[in-house]
């Protein structure tokens, strides 16, 4: 199915170069003595690399077959991360390349977005929070409880999180997935 | 105060800063009609037609006015002098957060101007609204080789069409101004949304609409205030037939792309034949304008 500019809004999926892409910013310029046109900002979905393409009016692009589901995440091979549907129970597993930095963050049994081209999937997204455990950190300072300082600390997904000083070894504690910082203490 | 009211009357300060500038500087305020006989022929800008007096058996077309300016060049050509005029205009299949089918504009003629002067002019009425940001002043040709690397100038439909698709965008145009126009939206435009007050002139001949045309390029000026396009003006050409020359070359474009393809106002042409005063004119977009001033 193909999408005429008229019909283009943000999240709209479309063909790029190829490529499954999301449209994040989509603004029509008519110069005083020109043509209409939109200038369209896409996010790529399997690079995440951002685009940006000016169409004249009435120009038309591939839509994207692109869905999101939720998922729970498996277990993981070594090579592959396999994830469940929980609905349908249905399998389905991505390479490491393609899980990008969501390696840093899924423990089993987690709860995650993964996105479907074609019923095959291309990335995942874990939670915004996740709680991860300190496997190794050096020896906070005696009496430190305001986070004023920080040390790094290395989390069970092999993960590096800059941690207060009394973040102690066997701590349970939160982090953002995004900013990959300390949230606190689970 | 309600917000309502403070927005009302923010508009009006502003307003009447503008009729207070033009006062000062001896320009008539005029009005002119805007049911006009003719639609514009502008290939890219369509009038909105009215059915009028059907109910009396006199039923006619006219179109609402998409800008002042063959009327006030009508006066100009009788004498008039230096003219303003605010007003509301109408513009059909016009869509997006900054396009609308009715605007307010403010349009204005000066005689013995040239571009340059009336640039310096709308410098001097920006300052009167309080828009005190450095002015930046650059050509056509200088935008396109300082963000985009490219000598507008000189390359014909065929160079534009490889740059377009070096972009990967569609190179599927038929005119040079188009493409122009393309990779200017596409590449100059998001440079320049970060300069305030942002004055382009020498627009390439192919882009001349009604001003005056010297070797390459015509001199016509955009102002654009953080990358939005807020006036377009020019020196004005003088003769009828340069007028009728201009508006056959938009006829034969709207002809090629299918569009409605009025008739040329001949009333106006006529009008012409007195010839034009040298001058130079602006359509400037209240609202546009408006939305940079803040309270």
């Amino acid at each position: 199915m193909n999408y005429s500019t008229s019909q283009f809004k943000n999240g709209l999926k479309l063909i790029l170069d190829g490529n499954p892409c999301s449209i994040v910013n989509n603004e029509i310029v008519k110069p005083g003595k020109g043509q209409a046109f939109n200038r369209v900002k896409f996010k790529d979905l399997i690079t995440g690399k951002t685009l940006e393409k000016t169409y004249k009016s009435g120009e038309s692009l591939e839509g994207a077959d692109v869905m999101e589901l939720e998922m729970q995440y498996l277990y993981s091979d070594g090579e592959k991360w396999h994830f469940m549907e929980p609905e349908s129970f249905e399998q389905y597993d991505l390479s490491e390349e393609s899980m990008g930095s969501a390696i840093d963050y899924l423990v089993e049994q987690d709860i995650c977005t993964v996105t479907l081209w074609n019923n095959n999937p291309i990335t995942v997204v874990p939670p915004i929070q996740v709680i991860l455990e300190v496997i190794d950190t050096d020896p906070g300072l005696k009496g430190d409880t305001a986070g004023t300082g920080g040390k790094p600390a290395t989390l069970n997904t092999g993960v590096v999180v800059q941690v207060p000083l009394f973040v102690g070894i066997g701590d349970q504690v939160k982090v953002d997935t995004r900013t990959n910082e300390y949230s606190g203490r689970a | 105060m309600s917000k309502v009211k403070k927005n009302l009357v923010h508009y009006q300060d502003l307003i009447i800063k503008i009729r207070e500038f033009f006062y000062s500087r001896k320009v008539t305020e005029v009005k002119t009609p805007s049911l006009l006989f003719s639609p514009t022929t502008d290939v890219y800008i369509d009038s909105i037609e009215v059915k009028v007096n059907r109910d009396i058996s006199r039923s006619t077309d006219l179109y609402l006015h998409t800008s002042p300016e063959l009327e006030m060049k009508r006066l100009l050509s009788k004498g008039s002098g230096d003219i303003f005029q605010i007003c509301q205009v109408y513009r059909d299949n016009e869509y997006g957060s900054n396009n609308f089918n009715e605007f307010t504009m403010l349009e204005f003629y000066r005689i013995d101007f040239d571009m340059h002067s009336l640039v310096d002019e709308i410098t001097d009425l920006l300052k009167v609204l309080g828009k005190t940001d450095a002015i930046t002043k650059i050509s056509y040709a200088q935008a396109f080789s300082e963000y985009g690397n490219i000598d507008i100038l000189d390359a014909d439909l065929q160079d534009l069409k490889k740059i377009a698709n070096s972009l990967g965008l569609s190179s599927d145009y038929d005119w040079v101004e188009d493409l122009q126009t393309l990779l200017f939206v596409h590449l100059i435009e998001p440079k320049i949304n970060q300069i305030p007050v942002c004055f382009i002139y020498d627009y390439p001949k192919e882009q001349s609409a009604l001003a005056k045309i010297e070797g390459p390029i015509a001199h016509r000026f955009e102002l654009y205030l953080n990358g939005l396009e807020v006036a377009n003006g020019y020196e004005e050409i003088q003769s009828a037939d340069e007028y009728r020359d201009r508006f056959n070359n938009e006829l034969y474009k709207r002809e090629k792309i299918s569009k409605k393809h009025p008739i040329v106002d001949e009333e106006f042409l006529r009008d012409m034949k007195m010839g034009l005063p040298r001058c130079s004119g602006v359509a400037i977009g209240i609202e546009r304008l408006f939305s940079t001033i803040s309270l």
